[in-house]
């Protein structure tokens, strides 16, 4: 039986949390937050301890589940592999390259296992996606177009407002897709972007990022905090023998409509995708399962920092205007 | 009275929709469809057979039968001297799109059409959609706040015939798919680009022409955005391509679709799903703007120097490809 501390409890650590509830092979202990009160709150609906401090949930856990803002992962994920424990880290895995470096060094040198929650290669249809590109579905993939987005996040102190905390969407949130093009198509050789991420609007944000691949391969990535209009995403993968197209606004085999939704005049439609094992839990129960084997994970801490280089060289050319190289690639 | 109107080519497909829809104006007492002529007398004998008009041996010779107004839909590169020869005769000339393969043509084109008192019309009937009216007036009206970014689409097949031979369309899908939504965000935020870069491949057909292009297009008044002028479309696609445009503003967010208004075919005889165009027919407003403004006289509403701006956003792309790098526009003369 592992034993698991989520730091942060926010949705994403409350989202992890309930999933190690569920596996027959780890059990939630407890939690740590700053936001001590919020920790307690989140502690007193599972059942669990919430620890006041981080180093007290260390001294009780096996496993530390990572679910806070960004730029927080270098200092947990070291001091956690320092004291031995294996580490899921959300993502980005780091705000700088260098940190990601760092945190490497630090799970490799303490022989743990730390794992990026790179979350979408539990979704099936990106699973999917992906499974049928490698057994040639589409012929050779030529033009792959992704978008992900919708309103602008909120959360706590409004994190995702600070570009130095977040990195905007290109790293906090197409980071998703570009380890998807990666894990799919291979590496990017390089990457031109635009955003509104510099131009100083009041939480709007929208980027759109053309990359190469050294594939051959050309990818369009779209990253929406700009749309009142709800959360969507789509990917469209065209080869030179068919094509594969998916939109979550067509995904939605439930729909509800309620006369009376509170506010005195009709409902707006609700849709719904519901699936028998939602992607988190999956992702949760890979890196649990691996651990407990002492396997290393399908996705591996280079996987994360690979991913991070992609949104760095992203910002880096919206911020300079022009083409970025990737690592030392051709 | 009738706009008396001569088909020049109809080495591009569009030119069969365009004298669809003289006959309609025909039918309206508004225009008289005079005759065609083809550089390919086998395809303009045909045409003129279809729409129940005369064919003329040569473009001189319709020329001289008393029209009033051209459409010129040969392959790109016969744009500028089918249209340098309409305006030496004193016609009014509507151009199918791209308006020219260099920026050199597209001026000489427009400086004939100036010397001889004509006017140059280029065909983007995209324009008249009634959703880019509409979503036109929304941008202008203020309801999505101050435009900041747009994400276009113009996707379709690999035509085939001349639009593959470089020699005679000046490229492939870039230059066949940029024009159409370059033209689309120059007229909605009524500015310039100024700055295009470009990835492109042959990775569909691997042929000797490009298929594969995504832009980036920054404009004067400092938006951006990305449009992907690909021939990405399966054989199997329900449909030909599309027409896309979201557009980010300060208060909201727009997507048109302009092709959306379709009903879906299941066709056990043919094996195929095809969707059924039921929207308005934008090809019809384009030549009804066109023979209206023959008629009165006042302006085309698309003028030739759109046609060369938008044209100059693919060339640009080109030579972004070739360098690797953005380029600036203006291009040189």
């Amino acid at each position: 039986m592992l034993r698991v501390g989520v730091v942060g409890v926010g949705t994403m650590g409350r989202t992890h949390a309930a999933a190690y509830t569920r596996l027959p092979n780890a059990q939630l202990v407890g939690f740590y937050d700053m936001a001590t009160e919020a920790a307690q709150r989140t502690a007193s609906q599972f059942g669990v301890k919430a620890f006041d401090s981080y180093g007290a949930l260390l001294q009780e856990v096996d496993i530390v589940d990572i679910c806070t803002p960004t730029p927080t992962h270098l200092e947990l994920v070291v001091k956690a592999a320092e004291a031995g424990k294996h580490i899921l880290c959300e993502k980005p895995l780091g705000r700088t390259l260098q940190q990601c470096e760092q945190m490497i060094e630090a799970a490799s040198k303490a022989g743990v296992t730390l794992m990026p929650a790179q979350v979408l290669r539990f979704f099936p249809e990106f699973k999917q996606a992906r499974d049928l590109v490698l057994a040639g579905a589409v012929g050779t993939p030529v033009a792959i177009r992704t978008r992900r987005g919708g309103p602008y996040p909120r959360a706590a102190n409004d994190w995702y407002a600070d570009f130095e905390q977040s990195g905007g969407p290109i790293l906090d949130m197409v980071i998703h897709d570009f380890d998807w093009l990666r894990w799919t198509f291979g590496e990017a050789e390089r990457v031109f972007a635009k955003a509104l991420t510099f131009k100083g609007l009041d939480h709007i944000d929208y980027a759109l990022i053309t990359l190469r691949l050294r594939s051959g391969a050309i990818a369009h990535v779209e990253a929406n905090w700009a749309d009142p209009g709800g959360f969507k995403v789509d990917f469209e993968i065209a080869g030179d023998a068919g094509m594969i197209a998916f939109d979550s606004r067509h995904a939605t085999p439930l729909t509800v409509a309620k006369q009376d939704a509170g506010g005195g005049g009709g409902g707006v439609a609700v849709p719904e995708s519901p699936l028998a094992e939602d992607p988190y839990f999956l992702e949760i129960q890979h890196f649990v399962d691996s651990v407990a084997a002492g396997q290393p994970p399908s996705i591996t801490a280079e996987d994360g920092m690979k991913a991070v280089e992609i949104a760095l060289a992203a910002i880096e050319s919206v911020q300079t205007g022009k083409v970025v190289r990737l690592g030392g690639g051709a | 009275m009738a706009v008396r109107i001569g088909m020049m080519s109809f080495a591009h497909m569009h030119a069969y929709s365009y004298a669809h829809c003289v006959k309609m104006l025909e039918s309206e007492g508004r225009a008289q469809l005079v005759g065609v002529a083809d550089h390919d007398p086998e395809r303009g004998k045909q045409a003129a057979q279809q729409y129940d008009t005369r064919f003329f041996e040569s473009y001189e010779d319709l020329l001289d039968a008393g029209v009033d107004a051209v459409i010129v839909c040969p392959e790109n590169v016969r744009h500028r001297p089918l249209t340098e020869m309409a305006a030496q005769a004193g016609k009014h000339v509507l151009c199918e799109k791209p308006l020219a393969t260099s920026k050199a043509d597209g001026r000489a084109m427009i400086e004939a059409c100036k010397a001889h008192s004509v006017q140059l019309m280029t065909a983007f009937p995209c324009r008249f959609s009634p959703s880019y009216i509409r979503l036109k007036q929304m941008v202008q009206a203020g309801e999505l706040g101050e435009v900041l970014a747009i994400r276009g689409t113009n996707r379709g097949r690999n035509p085939g015939g001349w639009f593959i031979v470089p020699e005679l369309s000046g490229g492939g899908a870039v230059i066949d798919h940029t024009v159409h939504v370059t033209d689309l965000c120059r007229d909605l935020l009524g500015s310039e680009v100024v700055e295009v870069y470009a990835e492109i491949s042959n990775g569909f057909c691997h042929g000797d022409f490009d298929d594969t292009g995504m832009l980036t297009l920054t404009f004067a008044n400092d938006v951006f955005a990305t449009l992907d002028s690909s021939w990405s479309r399966p054989k199997v696609f329900p449909t030909w391509g599309d027409v896309t445009l979201q557009v980010v503003g300060t208060k909201g967010l727009a997507y048109m679709d302009m092709f959306a208004q379709n009903s879906t075919l299941y066709d056990d005889r043919e094996m195929r799903i095809t969707l059924q165009h039921w929207g308005s027919n934008i090809d019809y407003g384009l030549v009804s703007a066109f023979v209206e403004s023959v008629a009165t006289g006042k302006p085309v509403p698309i003028t030739g120097e759109d046609g060369l701006a938008a044209a100059e956003v693919a060339f640009a792309a080109y030579e972004s490809a070739k360098r690797g790098e953005p380029v600036r526009l203006p291009l040189p003369e």
